[in-house]
């Protein structure tokens, strides 16, 4: 009797009933892969029974002594493992500086050209990381690599050190580029919507402006500071292309390479001991980031009362500034979108006289005069409108999945705060981000491609494209619910719980209003994700299914230049369309960020 | 334990050689009980065929196919270890997939997929004829080769590939990541065959005059670890074809690549040749296999392509330099095929499996 009681008494309130429901699904699909991933740790697979002198299928632990006790283990974990530590740090690092800088400036003061800045910030992270690694290639490449030397060197006659144009160095700052949009977007998201009450309230009572910086700014932007750390942190981590871009020339070896070499040739046992350990570091940083969100429990900047922020002046550096920040910006996101333009209207690369443009990769019907073989232009390209088609249809779904899940999550886990449910589904809901892409689809092929518990052979489907897209990026929307959901006082929702609206009314009429900007930004970052994501869908896709990233490496691979350019122009120019319609309808856009 | 781990590879692949020549009786008998036009109306009855690849100009003879044929075909183009990890996939779990696989990194292949049983090779005795013994089983589609490529603005003067393991060749040398390539890596576990082995001491010495002194098991792990002190790891043939070729370089570089990228030197304006006649080989060649699954559901479109693929009208879209029909050749290549069997490196599936792992852990050391 008492427990129906309390079990009836528990349900009553939404919260949990979300908690509960999503707790069994994620569950299901995350932990359940995980344990899989363990399993196979300990497997001997196909590939290696025989060197290890047992039937495939059996267990050994040779996986894990070779990884971490072997003679050769330095070179296939602890350096690598060294090396992606580093980068992704440093990737971090810049990353923060960057777009947190650059988000004060937007939201704190009277910089020129806000929007358009704003929206141009962006753009590293709708492009695929490794594009503007090439891009990186491009500009500072010397003779180490043979053949042309970079635009750099090619103006300035100076030739680029090694550890500036491959390795450590590029490698961060890229990645760090990549993912600066992510420190902007959160950093930027508490800024906006903070007032300025706390920071003026120090004026007045003369505090110095490093004092206000330290004291209050700081402190109240470091949940944002630490979530775009985790994020960042476990995308570096996982990332492949970018170092394998940039490190290869100097052999900077770096985890996600020898995952990739591992999984993908005779040893998978030990790549998934490799992306098992990958995950464990990640979950390191998401207890320690757990630990400083929950000891501080009031972030509440959205209270319902007046507020409003006041502008720094930046006087006479206004113009100074506002140049600056539009050559730096201009220079990242618009420059890459501008060589690939280029790039993708030259016959022969390098060569930049009026006769070797041509617009045949774009438009015409067959190329077979033009070094290809006779694929036909962009525009005119059967396989590419299948993809296009494919890639939206995906992204929309992913978008649409993740996005209203994840701030239900997100919701749920705030008014249940302190909850263990809450707790596990906090964590819950953001593991898959912690996932390597390719890990994870390895898994999810070999255990839907059979029938599993409820579910039925998924493999060649769309659907198991639409449920690893939704489960990968929920993490995105699961956090923007959730810092939205902080700043917003519950005291807004209890005001109508008092006068007796139900929950529906309450989240419909109040709080996705009041948040919708954040709510909609929670649907757009999988949406984007999903839009140039490779690693993720490439095992399972089928001929019935091909997305556009999967078209853009196949061009890549091929190294047809044209095509791999002028496709991932086409990619960034759809997200932007994308982006801008829903912005110019709804109000939100990705830039207005999570959180705010 | 070394002589034990002697005796088990012997073993292994003596039984491996047993098992796969077993099964291709077994397959040209089942192909020979039909008639053509037999075959042609029960694969048009199917009316449909799944075909997974290695190459993009598949698709080019998958729709000869179904122009000729009527039959609808799809045609994926896969990497080396997707294309073995799906077939395994949709093999295990029976579901509905490839019909016919065209695949290549022979070892994998050959243990994983065939000897597994999710491939079986289709051989008529037509084919059975006209296919060399030794690309029987399983059955070779196309051998593809890799050779040493140099910048031609200045003269080729390596004629022994210890040459490239000179100072004087630091940083000059381009390959492909053989982590990311397993034909690349393959060729390496080629290189540490005794009989490969052998050849390359002896060229040591005739280059040289004084023996090679190991510092590793044999002479093919020595080149290997010299010639990984020289090269620069390229991401693709094609970029490393672009850095190789470019005109008016201060040094002469050179690379390992398909010569397929010749075709187009001319018109990217690259400037390239083609290392012959290196001692002890020029490169190295690696087959492709076709086989169809075992969860096939239109097995007869699977056979007839098949046969097509081997037909000189099937073969049109894939004749080009560098991919070799075991039985037609190629007809861009001024070379014949008997010419590169006898100049480059060619992969035993057999070997490669047995020692892929090792070898793979020594140049993972070196990178």
């Amino acid at each position: 009797m008492k427990l129906t009681f309390k079990l009836k008494s528990f349900f009553r309130k939404p919260q949990n009933i979300i908690l509960f429901v999503v707790c069994v699904v994620l569950g299901y699909l995350t932990l359940f892969p995980l344990y899989s991933m363990l399993r196979d740790t300990l497997t001997a697979h196909v590939s290696e029974a025989r060197r290890l002198g047992v039937k495939a299928g059996s267990m050994t632990w040779d996986h894990w002594k070779r990884i971490l006790f072997d003679k050769n283990s330095r070179t296939v974990f602890y350096r690598p493992l060294v090396n992606s530590l580093v980068t992704s740090t440093a990737a971090c690092v810049i990353s923060i500086v960057f777009g947190g800088i650059f988000a004060w400036f937007i939201t704190r003061t009277d910089l020129k050209w806000k929007k358009t800045l704003s929206s141009l910030f962006i753009f590293p992270y709708i492009m695929p990381s490794w594009t503007l690694a090439l891009a990186w290639l491009n500009l500072f490449k010397n003779s180490l690599v043979g053949g042309s030397d970079g635009l750099f060197t090619a103006i300035t006659g100076v030739a680029t050190p090694n550890w500036f144009a491959y390795g450590a160095f590029p490698i961060s700052v890229v990645t760090g580029l990549h993912y600066a949009p992510f420190a902007y977007i959160m950093i930027g998201g508490i800024l906006r919507n903070a007032d300025s009450n706390l920071e003026e309230a120090a004026d007045l009572l003369g505090t110095t402006r490093w004092r206000r910086l330290w004291k209050i700014t700081i402190p109240m932007i470091a949940p944002a500071i630490f979530s775009t750390f985790l994020l960042v942190f476990s995308s570096a981590m996982s990332s492949f292309a970018v170092p394998s871009f940039l490190g290869l020339p100097v052999r900077y070896q770096v985890l996600t390479m020898q995952l990739y070499r591992t999984l993908d040739g005779v040893s998978p046992g030990q790549g998934y001991a490799i992306a098992l350990l990958m995950i464990l570091i990640s979950v390191g940083v998401l207890a320690f980031n757990q630990r400083i969100t929950n000891s501080r429990r009031n972030f509440t900047t959205v209270t319902g009362k007046s507020g409003g922020v006041s502008l720094v002046c930046l006087k006479r550096s206004r113009g100074v500034l506002s140049a600056v920040f539009l050559g730096l910006i201009l220079l990242v996101s618009v420059f890459p979108l501008f060589t690939f333009a280029l790039e993708s209207l030259i016959i022969h690369p390098g060569d930049y006289r009026p006769s070797n443009f041509t617009l045949d990769f774009w438009i015409s019907r067959d190329n077979t005069a033009r070094l290809t073989t006779g694929e036909p232009g962009l525009l005119l390209n059967p396989a590419l409108w299948a993809a296009l088609w494919n890639s939206v249809k995906l992204s929309v779904t992913c978008a649409l999945a993740a996005g209203t899940l994840g701030f239900l999550a997100g919701y749920a886990i705030v008014r249940g705060r302190g909850t263990r449910l809450a707790k596990a589904v906090d964590s819950l809901a953001f593991f898959p981000y912690l996932m390597p892409a390719m890990a994870f689809s390895a898994i999810y092929l070999s255990m839907f491609s059979v029938r599993h518990l409820f579910l039925p052979s998924l493999y060649g489907t769309f659907f198991i494209l639409a449920l690893i897209g939704t489960v990968k990026y929920m993490p995105f929307a699961s956090r923007s619910g959730i810092n939205s959901m902080m700043q917003l006082s519950g005291q807004i929702e209890e005001a109508g719980e008092i006068i007796g609206i139900g929950w529906w009314r309450r989240m419909t009429r109040l709080v996705v209003p009041i948040q919708k900007s954040s709510f909609v930004s929670g649907y757009l970052l999988p949406f984007i994700s999903c839009m140039r994501e490779l690693s993720l869908f490439v095992l399972l896709c089928t001929p019935q299914n091909r997305v556009l990233t999967t078209l853009l490496y196949y061009y890549n691979e091929k190294g047809w230049s044209q095509y791999s350019n002028g496709l991932n122009l086409l990619i960034v120019i759809i997200v932007i369309v994308v982006n801008w319609t829903v912005n110019k309808t709804t109000g939100a856009s990705i830039d207005k960020g999570i959180g705010g | 334990m070394k002589r034990t781990m002697i005796v088990l590879i012997v073993l292994l692949a003596v039984a491996g050689l047993a098992f796969a020549g077993g099964k291709k009786e077994s397959a040209s008998k089942a192909g020979s009980t039909v008639s053509h036009e037999e075959l042609v109306s029960a694969a048009k009855a199917e009316g449909e065929l799944n075909i997974y690849t290695f190459t993009s100009r598949g698709s080019k003879v998958g729709e000869l196919f179904e122009n000729k044929y009527g039959i609808k075909t799809n045609v994926t183009q896969l990497g080396d270890s997707a294309m073995i990890t799906r077939v395994t996939a949709e093999a295990k779990a029976d579901v509905a997939g490839a019909d016919l696989v065209f695949a290549q990194d022979s070892g994998r292949v050959l243990t994983e997929l065939f000897d597994t049983g999710y491939l079986t090779e289709y051989i008529t005795d037509e084919l059975s004829a006209v296919v060399p013994d030794q690309f029987e089983s399983p059955l070779v589609y196309d051998l593809n080769i890799k050779a040493f490529i140099f910048n031609s603005e200045q003269p080729v003067n390596v004629t022994n590939v210890w040459q490239l393991t000179e100072p004087a060749w630091k940083n000059r040398i381009q390959l492909k990541n053989p982590q990311s390539e397993s034909v690349g890596m393959n060729f390496f576990v080629m290189l540490t065959k005794p009989e490969w082995a052998e050849k390359l001491e002896r060229a040591y010495k005739s280059l040289y005059g004084r023996d090679l002194v190991l510092t590793t098991p044999n002479a093919g792990y020595e080149f290997i670890k010299a010639l990984m002190a020289n090269a620069v790891l390229g991401k693709s043939d094609t970029t490393i074809c672009e850095a190789v070729g470019t005109k008016g370089q201060a040094q002469q570089l050179a690379g390992l690549f398909t010569i397929n990228k010749l075709r187009t030197a001319h018109d990217k304006n690259l400037a390239l040749e083609i290392g012959y006649d290196m001692v002890p080989f020029s490169g190295f060649m690696y087959p492709i296999y076709t086989g169809i699954t075992k969860n096939s559901k239109h097995p007869n479109a699977a056979r007839l392509f098949t046969e097509f693929a081997f037909t000189e009208e099937g073969w049109k879209p894939m004749d080009t330099l560098g991919d070799n029909s075991p039985i037609l050749g190629s007809s861009e290549d001024t070379h014949s095929l008997d010419y590169w069997q006898k100049n480059l490196v060619i992969e035993d599936p057999v070997w490669i499996a047995a020692h892929r792992y090792e070898v793979e852990e020594f140049v993972n050391a070196l990178i």
